[in-house]
């Protein structure tokens, strides 16, 4: 009854399509009749390769999952499986009826009945009328659409219609299902009757082909995993393995992405920095100008030219700064940019901030338990005896994950002379999922901001497994008494 | 090709299914709903009737009442017509279903062409009331009336097979170049004129231009309307034999030019 042999074998599948170039505006009708072949009017001018010798073969009642970015060439594998699509070069044998939840109620006339589009997909999908008038009930049913089913489909609401589309779809008993981000619509529970289809479908040893987003979901549900990026196969075997290695390569990508944008930031930042310094020093000489020469003296300190060679009075010099700080510190404006994202007298300035792995290399995409250091470097206007070093980390929506500095973790500042660097090294970042933000700071003991810096970095932390929360210890679980259960 | 023919017959049931789409979102919605396919000949008939009656008066006694000679030829080709419009813009416009339903392309132009059929049919008994009043000599003249009638069913058959074909033909160059649509109406108008609707070939009287319409392949199938309704005249067997030559050639030509290209429609549309 059912074929034999694998359900779908693909060997060396390749499919270009034709880009149309700016020709494409005169590849009309009148020039070809005018004047070049019609065979010379339909080349394409480009050829984009969506799928490059992709080969693969998905045993009968496997689920079989692809992921990877978009463009990566899902779609037009899908395509290729269900028949619409021919592949350029290579060979594609599907052996058994293929139904597509491609776009589920693609084929809908929006004047009619649901009843009457039903019937109508139900025969374009290849049930005969007969079949589709017996199934009629068991689809409507299915679809929850009882009320509405003799109202014409222009009146549903999208869910309305997919729901529809996927009643249809699963109805028609196909030996090969290919499922693309069809459960993204819908609504919860009717994701979860979804589900259960397809689980059901999986148990009927039916083969599916399950394209998803859902990382989550295809690990749950496929047993054997395709991961394509740029029309060519990443990886594919285990899900497990292939999963890993998609999402390393989405952090690595995001890490990328994420840096790029960091020093774009930072630059930004720096700038503002660089004329906001000038204007306050042009601004303090003028106002000093005005006062006592010993003031002004006093203020020369201030110019990071004289910190370069520091005399043996400089230090004498700095005592006198220091009892005279407070004043002075009343006048300057707390300096802050466009965004407020950055405040403080700038006596001790930072100049940069980075995240870095455990092995010292630059990057803002972790893995949930991986370690992070971050680095920041700064340079004090004169040299000072009171600085805190201090991190932050919050959520996007302003949840403190973690703050401390270097008074908390019980370091008494000595001396701060010129440019310097300081890493704190966070051994596990046991995060879960999600974006995070770091500030960085530069402070007095006394909690007067030198160079306060909301959200100097931000960086990515993806975990494998489902759990919930910010915070993503190591769990160890023991069981004791009349319970049992097996790893799964 | 011939593996795709036969396919075709399989998905009978889905061109079915579609025609009957096509006629009920046509007239869902609208009050009278079937009925337009009735009155919209039967207002055509008064339209003609009244213009050919007042204004364009003095016509040779070989087409009187002309109401009723122009009726039997322009219905038909309100099908021809119709229908080639339809099919060609027919895979264009169900672009997202060949996209995504693996289901023979050439359902499309061909439900197209069978739903315009539909609408001929229906209006066949407005056409049927108008030879009946012409009998009665309402128009004028009265014409002859009689067994010929008969004819209408094999002559819509062929005609059928003649638009299908290049019906097809057009939605497979649409597809590729969308001029094809603007072009038809313009070369529609034209081959209206050229084409014994509005007159006989026997009105033509300089023998060159004679000629040169008969190689109209729609003009054999006017001749055969003209006769079969208004001058209730029998068709001889050659002219079948022509009819059907013409129609079998323009199905095949029209089948093998879309089938070479079939590939092409689900990535060009």
């Amino acid at each position: 009854m059912t074929p034999s042999g694998p359900a779908v074998t693909a060997e060396r599948l390749s499919k270009s399509y034709r880009k149309w170039g700016r020709t494409r505006a005169f590849g009309t009708l009148k020039s070809a009749l005018l004047g070049r072949s019609l065979s010379t009017a339909l080349a394409p001018s480009e050829v984009v390769a969506a799928l490059s010798d992709v080969s693969f073969t998905v045993a009968r009642g496997e689920t079989f999952g692809v992921v990877g970015p978009n463009g990566g060439g899902k779609s037009t594998l899908l395509k290729l499986v269900a028949g619409l699509f021919k592949p350029t070069a290579g060979r594609i044998a599907v052996n058994g009826k293929v139904s597509a939840l491609i776009e589920l109620g693609a084929g809908f006339h929006p004047e009619i009945s649901g009843r009457e589009n039903v019937v109508i997909n139900g025969v374009m999908l290849g049930l005969t009328r007969k079949e589709i008038e017996r199934k009629l009930p068991e689809i409507i049913a299915f679809s929850g659409l009882e009320d509405f089913i003799d109202e014409p489909v222009k009146t549903y609401s999208s869910g309305m219609y997919v729901r529809l589309g996927f009643a249809v779809a699963v109805h028609v008993d196909p030996d090969i299902l290919v499922v693309d981000e069809v459960l993204a619509v819908g609504d919860e529970a009717f994701a979860h009757r979804c589900l259960d289809t397809i689980a059901e479908f999986s148990r009927r040893g039916k083969t599916i082909f399950f394209v998803s987003h859902s990382l989550v979901l295809v690990e749950e549900l496929c047993n054997r995993v395709l991961y394509l990026e740029a029309g060519r196969i990443r990886a594919l075997g285990d899900p497990k393995e292939t999963l890993a290695k998609y999402r390393m390569d989405v952090a690595a990508g995001e890490g990328t992405r994420l840096a790029t944008e960091h020093r774009k930031d930072q630059e930004i930042l720096l700038r503002t920095r660089k004329r906001e310094e000038k204007s306050f020093l042009e601004g303090v000489k003028g106002a000093e100008a005005s006062s006592a020469g010993a003031v002004l003296e006093r203020t020369e300190a201030h110019s990071p030219f004289e910190e370069e060679t520091p005399s043996p009075d400089a230090s004498r010099k700095q005592e006198t700064q220091q009892s005279v700080e407070q004043p002075l510190e009343q006048k300057i404006p707390p300096v802050t940019d466009e965004k407020a994202r950055r405040w403080g007298n700038r006596a001790v300035s930072i100049t940069g901030c980075r995240l870095l792995d455990a092995s010292g290399a630059e990057r803002y995409a972790f893995r949930s338990g991986e370690s992070l250091t971050v680095e920041m470097s700064v340079e004090p206007r004169a040299s000072l005896e009171d600085f805190v070093f201090g991190i932050g980390v919050f959520t996007p929506d302003e949840v403190c994950v973690h703050g401390s500095n270097t008074e908390i973790d019980g370091f008494l500042p000595v001396r701060l002379d010129g440019p310097a660097t300081a890493r704190v090294t966070l051994p596990r970042l046991d995060l879960g999922t999600g974006t995070y933000l770091l500030d960085v700071a530069v402070h007095s003991r006394r909690e007067t901001p030198y160079d306060y810096w909301r959200g100097a970095c931000r960086f990515q932390v993806d975990s494998p497994g489902r759990d919930a929360g910010l915070y993503r210890p190591e769990r160890r679980w023991e069981f004791s008494g009349a319970v049992s259960v097996s790893a799964r | 090709m011939l593996k795709n023919l036969a396919g075709l017959w399989r998905h009978r049931a889905l061109a079915y299914v579609l025609v009957a789409r096509e006629l009920k979102a046509r007239y869902r919605g609208s009050v009278l709903g079937y009925f337009w396919s009735l009155l919209n000949p039967l207002l055509m008939l008064a339209v003609y009737a009244i213009v050919f009656a007042v204004i364009f008066t003095g016509r040779g006694p070989a087409t009187s009442p002309y109401a009723i000679f122009l009726f039997s030829g322009l219905l038909p080709w309100t099908f021809l017509s119709s229908s080639l419009t339809d099919a060609a813009a027919s895979l264009t416009t169900h672009g997202a279903l060949l996209r995504k339903i693996l289901f023979p392309a050439e359902v499309l132009p061909l439900v197209a062409v069978l739903a315009q059929g539909v609408h001929f049919v229906f209006a066949l008994p407005v056409l049927l009331a108008g030879l009946v009043l012409g009998a009665l000599g309402v128009f004028g003249p009265s014409i002859p009336l009689g067994w010929p009638l008969v004819q209408v069913v094999p002559l819509f058959v062929l005609e059928g097979v003649f638009v299908a074909g290049a019906g097809l033909l057009l939605a497979a160059l649409t597809v590729h170049f969308r001029d094809v649509k603007d072009l038809l109406a313009t070369a529609l108008s034209l081959w209206f004129f050229a084409t014994p609707v509005l007159y006989t070939l026997s009105d033509i009287k300089q023998e060159r231009v004679r000629a040169l319409l008969r190689l109209n392949p729609a003009a054999p199938f006017f001749d055969g309307w003209h006769d079969a309704l208004f001058y209730a005249r029998w068709i001889e067997p050659p002219r079948w034999g022509l009819l059907a030559a013409i129609a079998v050639v323009s199905f095949l030509l029209g089948y093998a030019f879309f089938d070479r290209l079939r590939d092409s429609y689900p990535e060009a549309v």
